[in-house]
């Protein structure tokens, strides 16, 4: 329990807590050798440790950094490396979104600081537990996905990569395989399905056609917006505890 | 390296934090009409298969919808061990254990 952050009664969130960190345990493997990959390969492209490190804890968005380092090493201007994290990144405007009403009553100070930690692997952990999504289970795992990444970069700072290539041993797939079996698990009601389906079909079309991340932030836009506007408005309250 | 470095670094920790912090800050503390708690309830649904379906089905930038394509087994078997609730670092462990194996043998 920490005293004081929240206004309102709330349950004992220690226990959340650390059931957010054990949901996101089938991830921390994965995140923690990708951090041990970037921390290997931005070394080697040249950045100190301390820039290393600077980026892992301040950005904390490790897609856009992975795109960064080469942009970085290859001379590209400053102005197109931050814009091109920007839109990297833009897909968090949707996280944030969804996330931000299970956090009242959290002192502003606090929000400031759990914004920054915003990732897609807790996201998708806290939406699959419950809706809305659980606070505390999504600062678990939250906290878990940031120790591991930012250890596996200052691992992989002292030791280089431990895997040269993570996706002999599938570790890539972990990613793909949360998001889906976290999808599977919310699938309840046909409209589900429908909206599931729909957005499978059209970020894969999307992908095909636009460069980089933009069939994340397309998709996930559009399919939302498009399914809330059909769908009876019953739906809204409908809560599906796991 | 080049000098500006840090200056990067700098300007893409803000870009990060203002795609993230904006909406978290300010849907926070408002009550929100039911139209828009549908929305943010459909939201995950939408956004978590587009960020693993083109992962398993679009490589190089084409389509990989053939049966040699390790991923969709993979997704095929952690989908299906999921619906029946299998536990979740279990039913990952098998499905990135099969696309291993499978890229093994190719």
């Amino acid at each position: 329990m920490t005293p004081g952050l929240t206004a309102g009664a709330r349950p004992p969130c220690a226990a959340t807590l650390r059931e957010g960190v054990v949901a996101s345990l089938a991830l921390v493997p994965s995140v923690f050798v990708y951090g041990t990959v970037f921390g290997g390969l931005a070394v080697q492209a040249g950045l100190t440790v301390a820039q290393v490190l600077g980026m892992s804890v301040l950005v904390f968005a490790g897609a856009s950094q992975f795109v960064a380092v080469p942009m970085l090493a290859a001379g590209a201007s400053g102005a197109a490396i931050v814009v091109t994290t920007y839109v990297v990144n833009m897909r968090h405007y949707l996280m944030a979104a969804t996330l931000a009403p299970s956090f009242r009553g959290f002192r502003r100070a606090w929000l400031v600081l759990i914004a920054h930690l915003i990732n897609d692997e807790s996201f998708a952990v806290a939406v699959a537990r419950s809706r809305p999504p659980d606070p505390w289970i999504y600062v678990g795992s939250a906290l878990a996905i940031c120790g591991a990444f930012v250890g596996g970069v200052g691992v992989g700072l002292a030791l280089g990569g431990l895997v040269s290539e993570p996706e002999r041993y599938g570790l890539d797939f972990a990613f793909p395989a949360v998001f889906l079996a976290l999808v599977a698990v919310q699938l309840r009601h046909r409209a589900d399905w429908f909206v599931a389906i729909g957005a499978a079909v059209l970020a894969v079309a999307l992908a095909l056609v636009l460069p980089g991340n933009w069939h994340i932030v397309v998709t996930g836009l559009v399919v939302s917006v498009v399914a809330a506007w059909l769908l009876p408005l019953d739906a809204a309250d409908r809560e599906d505890p796991r | 390296m080049r000098p500006d470095v840090w200056v990067v670094i700098v300007g893409m920790a803000v870009a990060t934090y203002l795609t993230r912090a904006p909406m978290f800050l300010a849907l926070a503390h408002r009550p929100l009409p039911p139209r828009v708690r549908l929305w943010l309830r459909l939201v995950p649904l939408a956004v978590l298969p587009a960020l693993a379906v083109p992962l398993v089905l679009v490589r190089d930038g084409r389509l990989a919808l053939g049966w040699r394509n390790p991923a969709l087994w993979g997704a095929a078997v952690v989908f299906v061990l999921a619906a029946r609730r299998v536990n979740l670092l279990a039913s990952v462990a098998v499905a990135v254990a099969v696309v291993a194996l499978l890229r093994a043998l190719a």
